[in-house]
């Protein structure tokens, strides 16, 4: 029996992560954005300031409690949107075929083409930065997987003995793909689901620096990462809590997106 | 008589220079040959090395290290000098103004300026349909305007006395130094600038010839030998390494891997906590104000007493200290210190919540209001300010959205009125007549008055000093207009920045430049033995 | 095998079209402009001017008209003239193009060398600490923000240990390269050690190596002769998609490391508005990444001809 140490960790390191996302108003000390007294600003770590205060005198601990939520909406909306996206086009590209396969199939690659920050950016410059833009940016740009996967699911489906059943017992297409095709390609989607969570998370840290992030009052933790790259000499802690964040977010992500794989879809660890 | 200070030839200007520039030189003899790095620190390349065609200041490094205009900042005695112009003689009450030229500037290629560099290059800038950014400084000019709209092909205004001489004639009374020691008033030479190769080696009159640009990574100039200064320039060669990323910066300069960095608030006071770093900084104010402006075509804003509340009601003291960090020095009014018309006197808006709460009361609003505020993400005045203005404002009832943009974007919101109230940096200097201005009823949004501020005492204090001989007068009408701004609180006022630039030991001759601190004339820099540049 | 060379080619161009109408689309319809942005702070500038600038740039016609000059240029192969630099994007891009296909050359080059041993000796013992150790390490590099690595990476080698440069280009060479190689690297080495270590995985469960270690073959060749070989064929797509994008995913550390890459110049052009630049960068970026990709296919098909593509 293998070790599943990678799903151990990753897990843990995601359930403790969604804790302070659904938990984190109530564990921080003090308000995020309000609760801002330059008197205090950039003290260090302390028994008042566990992760120490921020330029405008705001209690790191409680913004990295915040900004779990937002990171966390980000990740799992952008998620969301992409999966819809990319099951219903590939499922149906599958199943139906035709002109309509051929058109998915050029749009998957041409989403494929495009790297996705790049594309992420431009969608954030025409509908600038903000929370629901940044979720349509990163949800539009990363479903290609999704959709090539769960067309060959699709694809290899339908042509067996139960879906032809269901056909002749008169169900409709729609009945037929939520019922029988569906379910079959959800293993692999919730891995790509879960590792496409971290790159999300990622993705708004990379935009906050290019200076399209999500942006106050609510504070994520790629945008106070961003915001305290200048003092890493000086008051490191200002950008260590934020990354230490991201990064175990990340890292919990990742292990348990392989974790699941490896449960989920043992047939194609090398698929991507 | 003001021309006074303009009419000095140019052996005087030259000298006045260097001994203005001896303090930042100690007494150490100036010494030959070196290089020096001076970081391009705004944008991740250099947008156009044309000058007439960008006016950002990033652009305008290299540009007065390879061109020349008619005068130059003089940035120790806080007035414009002359330059390619060795005299500037007004007459018909200052709107008509005979210009001597240098015989002794050469452009890089070997030609030797005249009057016909001046007068193409100015009617170059006004050409129809080009949009060059240098317009604006020539438009005051005689039939400017009629070229701009394809309506003529010459300047009327602009005639040619002699090999070395011009006169121009302006639409109004003015001070021709406040205009043309803009950079994008450069004198080029037609020639190159026919040529395919001009977008990307230019040619021009300054201490340094163009020798290589890698875009987006540096810039290099060297000596040029032929340069009009007697004795200058002192180095061999400038470099400009791009450097956009702040944090990426003050570890390249920690590293000595550059020589000059500018320093944004974090930084200004980390170095100033070293005991070594702290030695090196070069400190100005900047004639730049940051400010909450405020629409007026929006209610409640056309009220000057919830104008007023605004003013009371944020602790602006405290920000300036505690998050521009001292980096910055507090607003009264509208024209920062280093201009005419200042009143050092003047004390601001104090803060005083209770009063900012009967202010608004008075007006009608005793529980506030919300409004939306649009900012831009920049450090010193964007969004990091409007976080921490939020809770204040909260204090006495007054609801804050923000709406985030992108710099490109809020220019353009600003332009078109498109908002209720920005936060933004606004250039107030040097000139403060022109800078007044800016509220001046007949001033459309486009040119300034963003507020659509209109008042008829204002202008009648504008108009006059405009046009008065009397010095004492138009600095008295300066400080009244600038007053009655104070009282009028067309915007929050904010601070004016206090720009900061490290640079190392080995460095001297840096000039303590109010207009832009990055804006250095690189003829008068030098470097000691120490520096490790070769 | 001609014959599909020129089809996979062939099969490029509705893709770059596509992807030249797309792009336009989006940078239609991108608040702010250039006309505004050229002045600091933008004032001062006449608006009748701006309209004529506008006029002469061809921002006021129709979208269809528009679109129709810029497909006639791109039809020529031409990207059109900058509005910032008034140069063509073609020359701009040009200038651009050898620093980022160094610096993308550089971080796979490191991405293969560590990447590829990493997953390799992980598969070896699969369930072992050692396997469990490396992976932690190899998805460690997944895991950071490219920006914040970068600062540490800087601080670290530049500021601290003083070993490399800690920004330029100087004069293009391996100094200067190594730190945002490095940067850039971190994470396609962690994806590749990933893709390696399940390739391999995969490949000893297969029943050629099963028949190969049954018939007695010692253990060395089967991994190296049967398991490496057959490994990389499959790792093959992942470096080919990784290499394909990481011309696109270096615009983060382009603009720390101040590399005069094609990705620093698109970002300062989208903050610019400088919308030829813009849509030359990515259509460059683009195709880099469809050329790679059809080279990887290409490659595919010389390795194992049996592979059919419809």
């Amino acid at each position: 029996m293998k070790l599943r140490a990678n799903l151990a960790i990753g897990g843990g390191l995601t359930l403790l992560s969604l804790f302070v996302g659904v938990f984190g108003p109530w564990l921080a000390h003090t308000d995020p954005i309000m609760d801002a007294n330059l008197m205090n600003a950039e003290l260090p770590p302390s028994g008042e300031f566990w992760f120490g205060t921020d330029q405008q005198g705001r209690d790191i601990f409680s913004r990295v409690m915040y900004g779990a939520q937002i990171s966390l909406t980000v990740g799992i909306g952008s998620q969301l949107i992409n999966t819809a996206i990319g099951t219903t086009l590939g499922v149906t590209a599958g199943y139906w075929g035709g002109w309509w396969d051929d058109f998915v199939n050029g749009l998957t690659n041409l989403m494929l083409a495009i790297p996705s920050l790049i594309f992420a950016l431009a969608i954030m410059a025409i509908l600038g930065p903000g929370l629901t833009s940044l979720m349509i940016a990163l949800g539009l740009t990363n479903w290609s997987y999704t959709c090539r996967i769960s067309r060959a699911q699709a694809l290899a489906i339908k042509s067996q003995g139960y879906v032809q059943a269901a056909r002749v017992l008169g169900y409709g297409d729609m009945r037929i793909m939520f019922t029988q095709i569906l379910p079959n390609t959800l293993g692999p989607i919730i891995v790509i689901a879960t590792l496409g969570m971290g790159g999300s998370i990622l993705a708004e840290a990379a935009l906050s620096f290019l200076g399209l992030g999500v942006r106050p009052p609510s504070p994520s933790w790629g945008s106070m990462l961003s915001d305290a790259r200048e003092t890493i000499t000086t008051a490191p802690w200002l950008s260590l809590f934020p990354g230490l964040a991201i990064f175990l977010t990340v890292l919990g992500l990742n292990l348990l997106g392989d974790g699941l794989r490896d449960v989920l879809d043992p047939q194609s660890r090398s698929r991507r | 008589m003001k021309r006074l200070a303009l009419l000095s030839g140019i052996a005087i200007a030259t000298a006045g220079l260097l001994a203005a520039l001896a303090p930042a030189a100690e007494a150490q003899t100036p010494r030959r040959g070196g290089v020096v790095r001076m970081t391009a620190p705004y944008a991740s390349s250099f947008g156009n090395l044309d000058p007439h065609r960008s006016g950002r200041s990033q652009d305008g490094q290299v540009h007065m290290t390879i061109h020349r205009t008619l005068y130059i900042w003089d940035s120790a005695k806080g007035a414009p000098a002359l330059e390619l112009a060795t005299a500037a003689t007004p007459s018909a009450g200052g709107t008509v103004w005979t210009f001597k030229l240098r015989d002794d500037a050469f452009f890089h290629n070997g030609r030797k300026m005249n009057a016909d560099d001046v007068v193409w290059s100015f009617t170059r800038l006004m050409s129809p349909g080009e949009g060059f950014v240098g317009a604006r400084w020539i438009r005051l000019v005689q039939g400017a305007v009629a070229v701009e709209r394809g309506e003529a092909k010459e300047i009327s205004g602009i005639k040619k006395l002699g090999e070395h001489e011009v006169e121009i004639t302006f639409t109004q009374k003015v001070e021709p130094g406040f205009l043309f020691y803009n950079m994008t008033t450069s004198i080029l030479p037609r020639e190159e600038v026919e040529k395919p190769t001009w977008a990307t080696a230019p040619v021009g009159l300054g201490p340094f010839k163009f020798k290589e640009h890698i875009p987006g990574s540096r810039l290099v100039a060297e000596r040029f030998d032929r340069f009009y200064k007697p004795g200058l320039p002192y180095l061999d060669r400038v470099e400009f390494p791009i450097m956009a990323e702040a944090s990426a910066r003050d570890i390249a300069f920690r590293n000595r891997e550059v020589d000059t960095s500018i320093l944004g608030p974090v930084q200004y006071v980390a170095y100033n906590n070293d005991a070594n770093l702290r030695k090196n900084i070069l400190e100005v104010a900047e004639v730049f104000t940051r400010s909450m402006v405020m629409n007026h075509e929006v209610k409640p804003f056309d009220d000057k007493r919830v104008r007023q509340a605004i003013n009371h009601a944020i602790n602006t003291q405290i920000i300036v200290e505690r998050l521009a960090r001292n980096k910055a020095y507090r607003a009264t009014s509208w024209l920062p210190i280093t201009v005419p018309g200042y009143d050092k006197d003047m004390k601001p808006y104090e803060f005083n919540p209770a009063k900012a709460r009967a202010l608004l009361a008075e007006a009608g609003l005793p529980n506030g209001f919300e409004f939306e505020w649009t900012t831009s993400q920049n450090e010193s005045w964007g969004l990091p300010i409007v976080e921490a203005v939020i809770p204040m404002l909260a204090q006495v009832g007054i609801r804050v959205k923000t709406k985030v943009v992108e710099v490109a974007v809020l220019t353009d919101i600003a332009l078109k009125g498109e908002f209720q109230a920005y936060i933004g940096s606004s250039q107030t200097g040097p000139d403060p007549l022109q800078t007044l201005r800016c509220y001046h009823s007949s001033t459309p949004r486009t040119s300034c008055n963003v507020t659509q501020y209109k008042n008829a005492d204002y202008d009648k204090m504008l108009d006059e000093a405009g046009t008065t001989d009397d010095p004492a007068r138009k600095l008295e009408l300066l400080k009244r207009a600038n007053a009655h701004l104070f009282d009028a609180a067309p915007v929050w006022f904010f601070n004016y920045n206090k720009a900061t630039l490290a640079f190392q030991p080995w460095v001297h001759g840096l000039q303590a430049n109010p207009t832009e601190l990055v804006h250095q004339y690189p003829e008068f820099i030098w470097v000691d033995a120490s520096s490790p540049a070769k | 095998m001609l014959g599909f060379v020129i089809r996979r080619v062939l099969q490029m161009v509705p893709m770059l079209a596509a992807i030249a109408l797309l792009i336009f689309v989006l940078f239609s319809v991108i608040p702010g402009s250039f006309a505004t942005g050229q002045q600091d702070e933008g004032l001062g500038l006449d608006m009748a001017v701006v309209a004529r600038m506008r006029a002469e740039l061809g921002l006021d016609d129709p979208l269809h008209v528009r679109f129709g000059a810029y497909v006639k240029q791109l039809a020529t192969l031409d990207l059109g003239v900058s509005f910032r630099s008034r140069q063509p994007v073609a020359d701009m891009i040009a200038a651009r193009l050898w620093p980022s296909l160094k610096l993308t050359i550089a971080a796979m080059g490191f991405a293969i060398v560590i990447g590829l041993p990493l997953g390799f000796v992980a598969a070896l013992r699969p369930g072992s600490l050692v396997d469990l150790g490396l992976m932690v390490i190899a998805v460690s590099g997944l895991s950071l923000p490219k920006f914040w690595l970068g600062i540490l990476l800087m601080y670290l080698f530049a500021l601290t240990l003083g070993w490399f440069p800690s920004f330029g280009y100087g004069q293009g060479g391996l100094w200067h390269l190594t730190l945002p190689a490095l940067a850039l690297g971190v994470s396609p080495m962690a994806l590749l050690a990933r893709t390696t270590r399940a390739a391999v995985l995969d490949i000893m469960n297969a029943d050629f190596v099963r028949t190969a270690r049954s018939k007695g073959m010692n253990e060395y060749r089967v991994v190296v002769w049967h398991v490496l070989r057959n490994a990389l064929v499959l790792v093959l797509t992942t470096i080919g998609l990784q290499f394909g994008s990481l011309l696109g995913q270096g615009v983060v550390v382009e603009k720390l490391f101040a590399w005069p890459g094609v990705g620093s110049l698109l970002v300062d052009s989208v903050f610019q508005r400088d919308i030829p630049a813009v849509q030359g960068c990515i259509l460059v970026i683009t195709m880099f990444f469809l050329v790679i990709n059809t080279s990887v296919d290409i490659a595919y098909k010389l390795i194992d001809p049996r592979i059919r593509y419809t």
